[in-house]
């Protein structure tokens, strides 16, 4: 009886809402708003930032695609990312949203990509509430629309070898080479996703394109380039290390950290302190650039296709040569030739060392940004601020590249080749991906031009 | 009626249960003792478990009678509470008399507390450690000396022992046999392990963290570690200490027990004031997270054995949201690259054989799993003349929770160790507490023990550390009493009384040792030996009341008393009636001879120095199996290496063949009169590639020179690759070409030859015993029938998909005079095939019910009735696997996530439900779904597999068995076969491999049996504790060590017979390891 009389009341409040449905409005925030929120689940869930790469990027394309199918100014990826054909059609266009559409996609293809849903679904839930009160009609088509898009692309997605290279083998740690990577202190992690070069790229041909010049020859020799890049990383730590915590290089390299998951030993006791990805700090630079220049919600979601695009790709390739290389991490050598008590200033991420992830990374965000934003573009980063650090200054995406490249360096995790073969080979491909990506219509171009 | 009338009484029973009583232990309460001490602690900002990482070790307990009054009193020290010294007034009641007595202590933190005669007064003083230097704890250890009207003086300074460092625990020992009482002093390490650091870490001194040992000069002691050869490193977590004559020289030797990556120490003295640090020649593996230990001997061959606690937690919840293990590769890298040794997180019982090497038991023993342990207290609680086990345990917050390690969020943690160096509050809460109840274990004669932590104890919820014994109301029997963080101390009182029988035995020695610690008591009752050493500092923080007890059940004369006094004199007592306190004094004494036991050798194998010239080494190539499948059970990369002897270059002599693992050449050794000398044969050893598991050298072709077969495996090639074909190399002149083979791809395991067709060459069974890549999917295995030399397929559907074969004969088990064949294999049941006329068929044996992990099976006449038995190596019951008829272990295969690779899933049964071995970060680093479905170990914990799979990937799962571990023998009942398991010392490891030969020349066949396996993850430990053994009947076995074999910590997979200038030598073949040969002395004698 109870039940009966609150399905009326529910039916009265809905059908009161009926006569004066309004048309749902989504800000650009709420765009910002639940990355966000995606952000936060995966550290939460401890994503290594290859695998992070890959949840920021294909929300944004189910998004990305209803915005495009909807608006004359953007042109569908269809064709121009690897295997991805065009989205289905609504069944009536009238009452569809295409941003609240896209919203709902992005956020039904986030849901499939963290571990813990439940913590999304209070976000969604919370959302499609005032949707549904708001304008039933509009929510529920925009809905049935933005969820078939985000089934489109996740079958679309299941075929880029995810889930087949998880089974594939673990790193072989022993070997008889004395370059090759090895497990690092504190806890001495498997080395991750030694096989994601086997991902299926978004724009780049092979995970092979932008294989870069090989790292200086492994040699202890003192004379040998090698060696002298390995002495460098000692001697720069001794340096900062000596100017103290606030020396502007420490400054840098803990600001760059990004490490999801450092691990702290104290006897049995053990815990990790978790920060963003690198893939996720240039996500969040695109989210300050979207909201220095006012970016509407359809440009947002362009800018942060975009962006996570080129961050994706840049793993594949990055990873690609890091298992190719397997070379040794600064700290095994020095702890075992020059210092055994030496520590870097950054706990040594699990995996090998060349080319430098965070560099290749950055010069393929930065380069996106640039060519969308324009190279003259100064902003304040506080994308880190969660994390207990302070906000940082640039003039240029191209400056904050650099920085995090070199900022590697100043965190003992990485020898000079890594940082600049790494920011090269990032810089290629950013290039490469925004020449190949054609997401304006031609007369927006032409305009533009 | 009758059943309401059990009902009722059974309620009564229930309720009758709730009293304050155990089945064997009561414990009084502190209203009733006088006993309040209670260890409380007070987490703060500025100390908690984040400052200090041994917050939760406790304090510690003494028990001993420190005014002559026969009455044992207990001192207790705390942590951040004033110790208390309780004087015992009799009936359980006592009395604090600390501040009178000037016991309180002055130190911040106090750890260990002993009891000893340190100046050889006769009077009991006592020892308290401290803990000084850091955390702004100040103080010193603090030695007591007591005073003799029941008040002591500080006097720590005065005799050089106030010590200002990281000490847990001390304990008296005469190391130099000078008559007084030395100091081993017991330091811990504070460095947060970042780094494992290399072992030889433990070379350098440190002051504030290494061990020292410290030499009784008479007024004062002197620190003699450096020249004794003490480690006192910095990566020193000493948590254990315990002193025993291991070796039954004469001469005490130190066992100590270091929590986390460092290895235990095992001190051997060499009897010349100097120690020899020698743990990895007697240990095969240790406890990796090192608590307390104890040492008895529990076996009764007189040699003391040790038990060292860890954390291995026995509740499944628990278990699966704990840290567990090092994976695999991390092991391999901390001990070849850091130097460690293996060690593993769960008790390890060590036997000590006669001397020689440990054999590790805790898994077949039943005491490996106690979860967060502290101390542990050998004694004959029950008296019935085994010794028992009592166990504390417990953490009140557990930090290495895994929802902790991986979720303890920023907010809570991270900008706290930033700023103020501290875990907050919340972030402690969000440790689940680990309350657990105290274990007590019952022993008995096999080296089994039965948990009774249910009946013999009342199940508390306490964290009890410390733990020391006595007999508090002079019954006769032990009593117990723990140190209890956050709550009164807990005194276990024994209800024994008199039910049994028992004998206490207090020594008086003159001069400065007068407890007479590292005395010996040897009790003979009815041909039973029982073995004690009097030392006092035993289990954890703690030492118990000097006294030896004995229990002798129902038996009521011991039969002699052997007194060994520490000064290498002895006396013996005769007839002594039960159930009294024997105080001896030295008397009658005469001198006594090491070693104390003569050894029970009858050698009949002795190693060959030289190996007669065959140096082959078997190297395993770095191949690891659980990096491609990440949930096997078990490797299949380490069967090899294959082994076969034969004449080789036609001189009529014997010649062997050694298969290489991948990419490493085979090798072949031809027999000379001087010895065996390497033979390139470029034909054969040009396919290095090929991992070589199995070989047979046999004229397959009748030209009057022989063949060579090779069974190829590796489990690393897979499909249809060519290095996984087997090779059939025919000799030809003077060389070999290759022979014709029908083309198969599977890994081998067995290659067993006979002409069973009876047309007069040799055929031959190829077994094989898995798919690379796809374990679980069944190989095909073949019968290759002799035609001119060339091989061809014999179809026999039945005989194909058999099972993942390890091991087959060729014996007329049905006495029709045609060989048959019998196969075994891993999860399967053995399988019988009848040769009718030259067709093999299946017999419907009634063995089908015993599915095992098969290794290897012989013909042998065990109980000697005239038939044929068949013995069956199995994977034996010291592991963590565990099958019965009723619980069998069970693998479930299939694609679980459906992307395109298999994967198998093993569970264990526990409290009637099955659960994975594998925990949720084992299980999903293969299926990925599973993060998805439990994003927080907690919901995964303690799930059975039920509810962690869904029904229909459960049903969708091909399922195996297991139900018997237990290697054994098929008995033969007039052609009817019956399984009987061998006894338990052949069940310590698994039994690899036979053979059968007159060893020791008797004019009858014996079986000689070996084994070991470590193709196991590190949460398995190391299968590795059996020495070998000879079966000469069903109740006729003797162990390697009593006649010169010790295959321990070697992975066997051939024993063979090799005439070598006509006389008999045994080679034994082991996986990654260096081959030996053995003389057979009594064939020489002949």
């Amino acid at each position: 009886m109870m039940k009966k009389i609150s399905i009326l009341i529910l039916l009265m409040v809905l059908g009161s809402c009926q006569k004066n449905e309004e048309p749902i409005i989504i800000s650009p925030n709420l765009l910002h708003q639940s990355i966000d929120k995606v952000t936060d689940i995966m550290i939460h869930d401890i994503f290594s930032p290859p695998v992070a790469s890959r949840i920021f990027a294909y929300p944004n394309i189910a998004a990305y695609e209803i915005i495009a199918a909807n608006n004359g100014q953007y042109k569908s990826l269809a064709g121009q990312v690897t295997d991805l054909t065009p989205i289905p059609s609504p069944k009536s266009t009238t009452s569809v949203n295409p941003q609240l559409a896209a919203l709902i996609a992005h956020m039904d293809m986030s849901r499939r990509l963290i571990f813990s849903e439940d913590k999304l679904n209070v976000f969604r839930d919370s959302l499609y509430t005032i949707w549904s009160l708001q304008n039933p009609t509009e929510f529920e088509a925009s809905k049935e629309y933005g969820l078939s898009v985000a089934e489109h692309i996740s079958a679309w997605m299941d075929k880029d070898n995810y889930k087949q290279t998880r089974t594939m083998p673990k790193f072989t740690v022993m070997s008889n080479e004395d370059s090759r990577w090895q497990p690092t202190p504190p806890s001495y992690m498997d080395g991750i996703e030694p096989h994601w070069s086997k991902i299926r790229p978004f724009v780049i041909d092979s995970s092979e394109q932008f294989k870069p010049v090989p790292p200086p020859v492994f040699s202890m020799d003192v004379d040998s380039p090698f060696y002298k890049e390995l002495k460098e990383v000692y001697d720069i730590s001794k340096e900062i290390t000596a100017k103290g915590d606030s020396s502007d290089e420490i400054a840098m390299a803990k600001f760059w950290d990004c490490n999801p998951y450092v691990s702290v030993t104290y006897g049995h006791l053990m815990f990790a302190t978790k920060k963003i990805t690198p893939g996720a700090h240039w996500i969040g630079i695109a989210k300050i650039a979207c909201k220095k220049t006012s970016s509407d919600f359809n440009k947002s979601i362009f800018v942060y296709t975009k962006t996570s695009m080129a961050i994706a790709d840049a793993f594949i390739s990055c990873w690609d040569e890091k298992y190719r290389s397997n070379l040794i991490r600064p700290e095994t050598l020095i702890n075992q030739y020059i210092d055994e008590n030496w520590k870097p200033v950054l706990q040594t991420p699990p995996f090998p060392e060349y080319t430098s992830g965070h560099s290749v990374v950055s010069g393929a965000a930065s380069t996106a940004l640039t060519n969308i934003f324009g190279d003259d573009f100064s902003f304040e980063d506080d994308t880190e601020t969660p994390y207990g650090l302070p906000v940082r200054k640039f003039s240029s995406f191209d400056k904050a590249a650099d920085e995090a490249a070199i900022s590697r360096m100043y965190g003992g995790i990485h020898y000079r080749a890594a940082v600049e073969v790494g920011v090269k080979q990032g810089r290629d491909l950013g290039k490469f991906v925004m020449e190949q990506l054609n997401m304006k219509q031609e007369s927006q171009l032409a305009t533009m031009q | 009626m009758i059943k309401n009338i059990v009902l009722a009484f059974f309620i009564v029973l229930l309720i009758g249960c709730g009293k304050k009583e155990g089945g064997l232990f009561m414990n009084p309460t502190p209203e009733k003792t006088g006993i309040t001490f209670s260890n409380n602690l007070t987490e703060t900002n500025d100390l908690n478990i984040l400052d200090y990482l041994y917050f939760y070790n406790g304090g510690g307990v003494a028990i001993g009678d420190i005014n002559g009054d026969d009455l044992p009193d207990i001192y207790l020290s705390g942590n951040q509470v004033k110790n208390k010294l309780y004087l015992n007034k009799g009936n359980l009641a006592f009395e604090d008399i600390t501040d009178k007595a000037g016991v309180a202590g002055l130190s911040t933190w106090n750890t260990g507390a002993v009891m000893g005669d340190i100046n050889g007064d006769g009077l009991l003083d006592i020892y308290v450690c401290a803990v000084v230097g850091i955390n702004g704890f100040i103080g010193h250890n603090e030695l007591f000396i007591n005073n003799g009207d029941e008040t002591f003086t500080e006097s720590a300074a005065k005799y050089g022992l106030d010590f200002e460092t990281f000490s847990s625990n001390a304990a008296f020992l005469d190391y130099d046999l000078d008559g007084d009482l030395d100091l081993y002093l017991l330091n811990h390490a504070v460095h947060t392990q970042k780094t494992f650091g290399k072992s030889d870490l433990r070379f350098e001194r440190d002051d504030q963290t290494g061990d020292r040992l410290l030499r009784n000069d008479g007024q004062s002691f002197v620190d003699v570690s450096e020249e004794a050869g003490i480690y006192g490193g910095i990566n020193g977590y000493g948590l254990g200490v315990a002193i025993s004559d291991f070796n039954q020289d004469g001469f005490p030797d130190i066992y100590v027990g270091n929590d986390f990556h460092e290895d235990d120490y095992y001190y051997l003295n060499n009897g010349d004031g100097t120690f020899k640090e020698s743990l990895k020649d007697y240990f095969g593996q240790t406890t990796r997270f090192s608590m307390g230990n104890d040492v008895t001997d529990i076996n009764h061959d007189g040699w003391p054995d040790i038990l060292s606690l860890d954390m291995l937690p026995e509740d499944e919840t628990v278990l699966k949201s704990s840290e567990g293990d090092d994976d695999i590769q991390i092991q391999k890298l901390r001990i070849e690259q850091y130097g460690y040794h293996y060690q593993f997180t769960r008790n390890m019982l060590h036997i000590n054989q006669q001397g020689g090497k440990f054999v590790e038991t805790a898994l077949l023993s039943g005491i490996a799993a106690t979860d967060w342990s502290w101390s542990s207290l050998f004694a004959d609680y029950n008296q019935d003349g085994e010794q028992d086990i009592f166990i504390s345990n417990g953490i009140p917050k557990r930090p290495n929770d895994l929802d902790f390690i991986n979720f303890a969020s920023n907010d809570q943690i991270k900008m706290k160790i930033d700023n103020t160096k501290l875990v907050d509050q919340q972030a402690l809460d969000m440790m689940p507490s680990g309350n657990i109840p105290n274990y007590v274990f019952e022993g008995s004669k096999n080296l089994r023990f039965i948990d009774r932590s249910k009946d013999w104890i009342l199940r508390d919820t306490l964290i009890s550390g410390a733990t020391a014994m006595g007999d508090l109301d002079n019954d006769g029997d032990m009593d117990i009493v723990t140190n209890n963080i956050n709550h009164t101390a807990t005194l276990y009182i024994n209800k024994t009384d008199k039910k049994a029988n028992y004998l206490r035995v207090k020594l008086k020695s003159p001069g400065k040792n007068p407890f007479a610690i590292g005395a010996k008591i040897v009790s003979y009752h009815k041909g039973i030996l029982q073995y004690k050493e009097m030392y006092t500092v035993r289990g954890f923080q703690s030492s118990s009341e000097p006294v030896i007890h004995f229990g002798y059940g129902k038996v009521t004369k011991v039969d002699s008393l052997r007194i060994i006094w520490p000064d290498r004199t002895t006396q013996l007592l005769k007839d002594l009636a039960v159930n009294q306190t024997l105080i001896i004094e030295p008397e009658n004494k005469t001198p006594i001879s090491y070693p104390l036991f003569t050894q029970r050798k009858n050698v009949i194998f002795k190693k060959v120095e030289g190996n007669l010239g065959i140096d082959f080494v078997h190297r395993e190539d770095s191949y690891f199996d659980f990096n491609r499948q990440k949930l096997i059970p078990y490797q299949f990369s380490d069967r090899g290496p294959a082994m076969a002897i034969g004449d080789i270059n036609n001189d009529g002599s014997q010649d062997i063949f050694f298969g290489g693992s991948k990419l490493v050449p085979s090798k072949i050794y031809t027999q000379y009169s001087e010895g065996f000398r390497e033979k390139t044969i470029r034909e054969i050893k040009k396919d290095s590639v090929k991992e070589d598991v199995e070989a047979v050298i046999v004229d397959f072709n009748g030209d009057g020179k022989n063949d060579l077969f090779i069974g190829s495996g590796g489990a690393d090639f897979f499909d249809q690759m060519p290095p996984l074909s087997d090779s059939y190399y025919v000799q030809k002149d003077t060389t070999f070409i290759s022979g014709q083979l029908p083309a198969t791809f599977q890994n081998a395991s067995v290659l067993a030859s006979a002409d069973f067709d009876s047309d007069g060459d040799i055929d031959l069974f190829v077994g094989n015993q898995m798919i690379t890549n796809d374990f679980g999917k069944i190989p095909q295995s073949y019968l290759l029938e002799n035609k001119n030399g060339a091989f061809e397929i014999v179809e026999n559907q039945s005989l194909l998909n058999i099972g993942m074969v390890t091991d087959a004969i060729w014996d007329d088990y049905n006495g029709d005079g045609s060989l048959d064949l019998i196969i075994v294999g891993e999860w399967m049941s053995p399988v019988f095939f009848k040769n009718k006329d030259g067709k093999l068929e299946l017999d419907d044996m009634d063995t089908a019910l015993h599915k095992g992990l098969w290794q290897s099976i012989i013909p042998f006449d065990i109980d000697n009735d005239g038939d044929t038995d068949y013995l069956l190596g199995n994977w034996g019951l010291n592991s963590k696997f565990r099958a019965s008829q009723k619980a069998p272990m069970k693998m479930y295969y299939a694609d679980f996530d459906a992307n395109g690779s298999t994967e198998t899933i093993v569970t264990l049964e526990k409290n009637g439900e099955n659960y994975p071995i594998e925990g949720l970060k084992g299980l999903s680093e293969q299926l990925v779904s599973l993060r998805k479905k439990f994003t927080a170990y907690k919901d995964f914990a303690g799930k059975p597999i039920e509810g962690i799979l869904s029904k229909e990937e459960l049903d969708k799962a091909k399922l195996f068995e297991v139900s018997e571990l237990r290697s054994g023998y098929l008995e033969n009942n007039d052609g009817n076969f019956k399984f009987a398991p061998f006894s338990v010392d052949l069940q310590v490891a698994p039994i690899m491999t036979f053979l059968k030969y007159d060893f020791d020349g008797d004019g009858k066949e014996e079986v000689l049996a070996a084994g070991n396996y470590f193709g196991v993850k590190p949460y398995h430990g190391r299968l590795g504790s059996f020495a070998g053994a000879m079966i000469k009947g069903k109740n006729d076995v003797i162990l390697g060590a009593d006649i010169g074999l010790d295959f321990s910590q070697k992975s066997i997979r051939h024993l063979n017979i090799i005439n070598f200038n006509n006389h008999p030598y045994l080679i034994a073949t082991f996986n990654n390891e260096k081959v030996q040969v053995y003389q057979l002395i009594k064939k020489i004698d002949k």
